[in-house]
């Protein structure tokens, strides 16, 4: 594959982008200083504060958990969403897919505590995902429906001829090749359940904390670096995991070459 | 080749039931609410007002959509966000695409790694990165006093970044990039690199080649990335928040207010409406053009 | 009586931790000291589980769509009326509850809640100014009124260096004093004039701030902001810590300024409300309650906390307003529906407009 050098530097350029304030976060977890204001020295104090922090550890689990359930469930469904999306022009599920990315999030989030308080549903841990999944669902539904365009259909009518069954074609053949878009679909939604405050906020009740709402209640007062040392392990424990479950199942992250 | 209607129902049922229970009937409460009063200290007026004679009527009202409408101060604040967020969609494509491209077309090893670095900061935590561009864009980070040094060796005033439009467009652009970076790369990775060859057989530069075949071919994907960048941006209030100083409001900010200060459920509803609306009509928008680029 | 029976049962049942013996507390966001809940875990041989807020409006929102499971709360007691009769929150056991007799009665009997029949007074705070020291004697400003962050004669030389909170009852209220009005004013009339003269000094502000305006003070990006009295201190102190050349200093304006008294409530709800009235009354033995004002220099209301409470803070006029100064504080009461749409729309423009 030729390479330009433009093209090149114009992605490193975006990358020096992405990272720059990830920096400004990492370089302050060290900052000897309890508000994030000015570098004063170095120090691993925030580290070792942090994990003295018991809720701020559970709430970082919490998250992870919650993030990696609700990526899940909304990566299975959204599949089928975008897929349904593609082949079936149904009428009703492209405004439900589209409709919860559009709606504020504040009002979704209102909205599901009094229909969760209504139906007696405990909130908890499990309140928190299934608001997740609702949300999450259109991401992963608009890039696999937009993967799935330009599919060469005839890939799978061979497999049908050669007497696959409907689902067997689809494991096969349609699954590794819109597999690029099932995973940008899953990371996306990972990604945004993990971040969440707004909806989680309501829909969290008295017992369960994630990590966005602890770093919020911090946030309101004066961010000590211990916020940065959270944030910077939270990155390395997910990339870790990633990493791990990658090396596990290398077929997944990849296309079927 | 014939769909049968039960493989219709097992794709398209579990997620449509899904998004019917947990979000259709909360969201529909919702839409009830906003022809409803607001609640005296806060919530809901009850929907249901005992009369004289021992009735029940319905009390419902109109009052919260000719709040809206009554004058030009919240259609301005819709247009502004509507700007804002065409903007930042614009600018995330202008960024994201060649990053997206040089990932496409990198080596099966090094590809998984390269999206996963994209996607890497935004682990960490939204509150943190926001303020991080805070510290960078403030007037005592290394950025600016350099910026600002070179503008005054060449004769110009320095410039204040922090609480302005541009922050707010900086802040927009970063936390809704990799919402572009990664549909535009479903899309590009399975480009045929074969027809790119035959291009330049044909005598194509790499501009043309771009713009004629790259460009064109990866649409659907820039329309996904496009529809899941501006439709979040379009209601967001925590960006014009931190970094938009005096002037950062936004239509987000005011919905948000009438579900807190204000506790005018009513009110907040109707503008969510209004918002929704736009956003699922833009996203229409985008699906029908997609549709027609489809190849 | 069954409270108390209640009350008895837990003290005879097992001191063993169990899953129930839980405390769920919705608090303000560092409004307790760490060490006052290990204490009152240790006293009642239970479990302290913290919820936080960042503001009143975030737990009056939570509770109107209906959100269970929490046992004490801490608004600021003018929304206690509103939760009273929307019955969110229970009646108070005051047999229960002896150390109410702390408290100073200047903070009793308030006109949201007569008799303290559901709340009880936990620390309070008053909205000033704090500033940086040399920058204002610099510029030959003395911060001792309103007009610092309204006139624009004064803001003119320190622009752009000038935040205000982000609260429409905060900002109206200033307003209002500064014209000379209560802060309870309701004529919209005497409204749009407070909002006329915020629109004036908007363009001298840098931002809307209800958080952060701490750090911005004591890194010197900001050097005048209307904040919180105990957020203030902190300023205080984070500027000593970096080691700073400049000080931040607190200003009560003379016009008057809004205090906000923040109070105990039980959820109607409460799972434990035994262990809910243990705790009110634990906070208001005189340690516990100068945990906080030790912590964070809040205002204290508790006479009995007065020995445990630092000297330094003690003799801050801010904090602790002497009889003349308390004269000029007001409580804010709570708004109608109406008043809370008009309030927004004019919010809505001050924020909209250049």
């Amino acid at each position: 594959m030729r390479r330009s050098k433009s093209l090149w530097a114009t992605a490193m350029a975006a990358y020096v982008f992405l990272y720059a304030p990830l920096v400004v976060v990492v370089v302050y977890s060290f900052n000897d200083s309890t508000m994030n204001a000015q570098w004063v020295g170095f120090t691993w104090k925030w580290y070792g504060v942090l994990f003295n922090d018991e809720e701020m550890l559970t709430a970082a689990w919490n998250s992870l958990l919650v993030g990696l359930v609700a990526s899940a469930v909304s990566t299975v469904l959204g599949t089928m969403a975008g897929f349904a999306l593609y082949k079936y022009q149904p009428k009703v599920l492209p405004i439900l897919v589209v409709a919860p990315i559009a709606i504020p999030e504040i009002l979704m989030g209102v909205s599901l505590l009094i229909f969760f308080v209504t139906i007696n549903l405990t909130l908890g841990l499990i309140s928190i995902t299934l608001a997740h999944v609702a949300f999450c669902v259109g991401f992963v539904a608009i890039v696999v429906r937009s993967r799935l365009s330009g599919l060469d259909e005839s890939l799978v009518e061979a497999a049908r001829d050669l007497g696959a069954s409907p689902w067997k074609a689809f494991r096969l053949v349609t699954l590794p090749l819109i597999m690029p878009g099932v995973v940008a679909g899953a990371l996306m939604a990972f990604t945004l359940s993990i971040d969440d405050f707004v909806i989680t906020y309501f829909t969290a009740g008295a017992d369960a904390m994630t990590l966005p709402l602890k770093i919020y209640t911090m946030v309101k007062t004066t961010v000590t670096p211990e916020v940065n040392a959270v944030s910077t392990l939270l990155m390395l424990v997910t990339l870790v995991l990633i990493l791990a479950a990658s090396k596990l199942s290398p077929s997944v992250l990849r296309q079927a070459d | 080749m014939k769909v049968s209607r039960t493989q219709r129902w097992a794709v398209g049922a579990p997620p449509l039931l899904y998004l019917l229970i947990f979000f259709a009937i909360p969201t529909l409460i919702m839409v009830v609410a906003s022809f409803r009063q607001p609640g005296e200290y806060g919530g809901l007026a009850p929907l249901f007002l005992e009369g004289e004679n021992g009735t029940w009527r319905l009390d419902v009202t109109l009052e919260s959509y000719r709040a809206v409408f009554s004058d030009t101060l919240y259609t301005g604040l819709f247009l502004k966000s509507f700007g804002y967020a065409l903007v930042t969609t614009f600018a995330c494509l202008v960024i994201a695409y060649p990053l997206a491209l040089l990932i496409a077309r990198s080596p099966a090893k090094v590809r998984d790694l390269l999206v996963l670095l994209v996607i890497l900061p935004f682990w960490s935590n939204f509150l943190i990165r926001v303020y991080a561009w805070m510290i960078i864009l403030g007037p005592q980070s290394a950025f600016i006093l350099g910026l600002n040094g070179l503008l005054g060796s060449v004769g110009l005033e320095p410039v204040e970044l922090l609480n302005t439009p541009f922050a707010v467009v900086v802040g927009l652009v970063y936390v809704h990039l990799p919402f572009m970076v990664l549909p535009l790369y479903a899309n590009l990775e399975k480009h045929d690199p074969s027809l790119l060859d035959a291009a330049q057989d044909l005598g194509a530069n790499a501009w043309q080649r771009f713009w004629r075949v790259i460009f064109p071919l990866s649409l659907p994907g820039v329309y996904a990335g496009a529809a899941l960048v501006f439709i979040p941006a379009f209601g967001i209030f925590a960006i014009p928040d931190i970094l938009g100083g005096t002037t950062g409001i936004m239509i987000g900010n005011v919905i948000k207010q009438q579900f807190l200060e204000t506790r005018d459920w009513p009110f907040g509803s109707v503008l969510s409406m209004i918002l929704t609306a736009i956003a699922v009509l833009v996203a229409g928008l985008a699906a029908w053009f997609a549709r027609r680029s489809r190849l | 009586m069954r409270r108390l029976l209640l009350a008895a049962l837990c003290l005879m049942s097992t001191s063993a931790l169990s899953k129930d013996n839980v405390l769920h507390l919705y608090n303000w966001n560092q409004y307790i000291d760490p060490q006052t809940v290990a204490r009152f875990e240790k006293a009642c041989a239970c479990k302290v589980k913290q919820s936080y807020f960042g503001d009143n409006e975030e737990l009056v929102a939570k509770l109107a769509a209906g959100a269970k499971g929490y046992d004490v709360l801490v608004p600021t007691s003018n929304y206690v009326q509103g939760m009273a009769k929307s019955g969110q929150i229970q009646a108070l056991d005051l047999a229960l509850i002896p150390n109410l007799k702390n408290v100073a009665p200047a903070y009793l009997n308030t006109a949201f809640d007569p008799g303290n029949k559901y709340s009880v007074p936990y620390a309070y705070t008053i909205t000033m100014l704090g500033y940086n020291e040399e920058r204002m004697k610099e510029r030959g400003i003395t911060v001792d009124s309103w007009a610092a962050i309204f006139d624009p004669r004064i803001l003119e030389k320190i622009k752009k260096k000038v935040t205000v909170l982000d609260s429409q009852n905060e900002l109206m209220a200033a307003a209002l004093r500064y014209l000379g009005y209560s802060v309870n004013e309701r004529d919209p009339k005497k409204w749009d004039e407070a909002k006329a003269v915020i629109l004036k000094a908007k363009p001298y502000w840098s931002a809307f701030k209800a958080t952060g305006y701490i750090e911005d003070l004591a890194a010197g990006r900001s050097w005048l902001a209307h904040g919180y009295s105990n957020d203030i201190y902190q300023a205080e102190l984070g500027a000593k810590e970096a080691k700073q050349k400049f000080h931040i200093r607190h200003a009560l304006p003379k016009e008057g300024a809004v205090l906000a008294l923040d109070a105990m409530v039980i959820t109607k709800s409460a799972p434990r409300p035994d262990l809910a009235h243990k705790f009110i009354n634990f906070m208001l033995e005189g340690q516990n309650s100068a945990d906080l004002t030790n912590m964070m220099g809040s205002g204290n209301p508790n006479t009995d906390a007065q020995p445990h409470i630092k000297a330094e803070i003690k003799s801050m006029k801010a904090i602790f307003p002497d009889a003349e100064t308390a004269k000029k504080l007001e409580m804010l009461s709570d708004l109608n529906a109406q008043q809370r749409r008009l309030l927004n729309r004019l919010w809505t423009q001050i924020k909209a407009a250049k």
